[in-house]
């Protein structure tokens, strides 16, 4: 299993995070700063953060994922997340978690599309 | 079978609690004379009591099918004495118990049967053991021992085959209760008919979410106007649904809202701003599809339109 830093990957004014460990307590909290410093240092428009690989949420992985896409807004970039599975969903509406201000798609394309205009592909750089 | 879970260990519990012990066994082999010696006598005198009774006689109207039981009815008695009481046995009888369970044979006769067998069988043993009472009691005890063993085994194999029936049913009212159809490409509805509990308002979640998921849904139109009582643990349920379709990144649309729901659900004070509501399915549609960038629309510009 894959542990250290999760990848943030800039794509255009877009940055892209695929989880794809189980997210511990310390990991969450280092995934939320690193993810928060990206964004001030690229200035980034969108955040997508991919939860495909995620089998179980627990609360505290919840509430953060839910805070970052909060924080992220304040400092003006827009939050998706996409590829939740029904299980992860279940559970979050049934611990109370709605995730409001923050948008979420079924795939990552989907998420791309979300954030529109500001999503700048590469081959237009 | 497999539902009462007759294993060796439940065997053994079984042949405790009617207090069948090697005695009884040594006993009941030996009573195999005085079985051969009577079984056609007392067979003859059970039939006498099903014969003579309407309910019971239906069940065996030709000479046929008479002379059949009857001669099983012998394999029976004499599988009484055999002196061997091991899993075998135990199938043999869940055997006997499913054959008239099939035949819908009730309990009440299988039951009422088997007390006029002890009374014959008791007699016989009198006449046996040639007036010894003592004798005769001690053999019936462990007669009575074996036959309450074989009808606790007939009733479970009552029970077993309801319990099977009623699991069928009930798997078959769970997949009939959450029908997913796709309306239009990436757009999905579920009309739900009937009361929603909790366990099929979390069936009803589990569907919807791997539906929406599975087939890469835009929309997903849930259509309450079956739902005859909406009160808040419903509306709680059904609005847990719709956020969770939108946590999946797919959009909820709630339809056959009737006045009557409307009312009941701003009266209980249930939020409801999380999702597109909409009172009739037809225009519940209509927004999905232009939700997926698509609409209804007539053939020809003007006429028609009120027809169509």
């Amino acid at each position: 299993m894959p542990t250290g830093p999760i990848p943030i990957l800039k794509i255009g004014s877009t940055l892209l995070v695929t989880i794809q460990i189980e997210l511990h307590d310390t990991v969450v909290d280092s995934f939320q700063e690193d993810v928060l410093e990206e964004i001030e240092k690229s200035g980034a428009s969108g955040l997508i953060i991919d939860i495909s690989a995620l089998e179980t949420v627990d609360s505290y992985v919840a509430r953060t994922l839910a805070n970052t896409g909060k924080m992220a807004k304040l400092m003006g970039t827009e939050t998706v997340i996409v590829g939740m599975r029904p299980a992860v969903a279940a559970t979050l509406v049934r611990m109370g978690y709605f995730m409001e201000g923050i948008h979420t798609a079924l795939s990552l394309e989907e998420g791309l599309e979300v954030l529109g205009s500001q999503a700048k592909v590469p081959d237009t750089e | 079978m497999e539902i009462l879970k007759l294993d060796e260990g439940e065997l053994k519990r079984r042949l405790a609690f009617f207090e069948l012990s090697d005695d009884d066994f040594q006993r009941l082999a030996t009573l195999k004379s005085f079985a051969e010696r009577w079984t056609h006598e007392i067979t003859d005198g059970l039939y006498e009591l099903i014969m003579a009774q309407p309910e019971s006689r239906a069940f065996f109207l030709d000479q046929a099918t008479l002379a059949r039981v009857k001669k099983l009815q012998n394999t029976y008695f004499l599988g009484l004495f055999t002196g061997n009481y091991d899993l075998n046995y135990v199938r043999d009888r869940l055997r006997v118990g499913a054959a008239h369970e099939r035949i819908g044979m009730p309990p009440k006769l299988y039951l009422g049967a088997y007390r006029r067998y002890l009374a014959l069988i008791h007699s016989r043993l009198l006449e046996y053991f040639k007036g010894n009472a003592a004798e005769a009691a001690k053999a019936l005890e462990s007669i009575r021992k074996i036959i309450f063993f074989d009808m606790a085994l007939a009733i479970d194999t009552y029970i077993a085959a309801y319990l099977e029936t009623m699991t069928r049913h009930q798997a078959a009212i769970r997949e009939l209760s959450t029908p997913v159809i796709k309306v239009h490409d990436r757009i999905l509805l579920l009309p739900i008919v009937g009361t929603v509990d909790t366990q099929r308002a979390q069936q009803i979640m589990e569907t919807v979410l791997v539906q929406v998921v599975d087939q890469q849904a835009r929309v997903m139109i849930l259509d309450i106007a079956g739902v005859p009582v909406v009160d808040t643990r419903v509306a709680d349920h059904i609005l847990k649904t719709t956020a969770a379709v939108q946590l999946l990144g797919a959009q909820s649309i709630l339809t056959g809202i009737s006045a009557s729901v409307a009312r009941t659900v701003i009266q209980l004070g249930v939020e409801i701003t999380r999702v597109h509501t909409r009172s009739k399915l037809s225009e519940g549609i209509e927004l999905a599809l232009s939700i997926v960038g698509k609409k209804i629309g007539s053939k020809t510009a003007r006429a028609g339109s009120e027809e169509a």
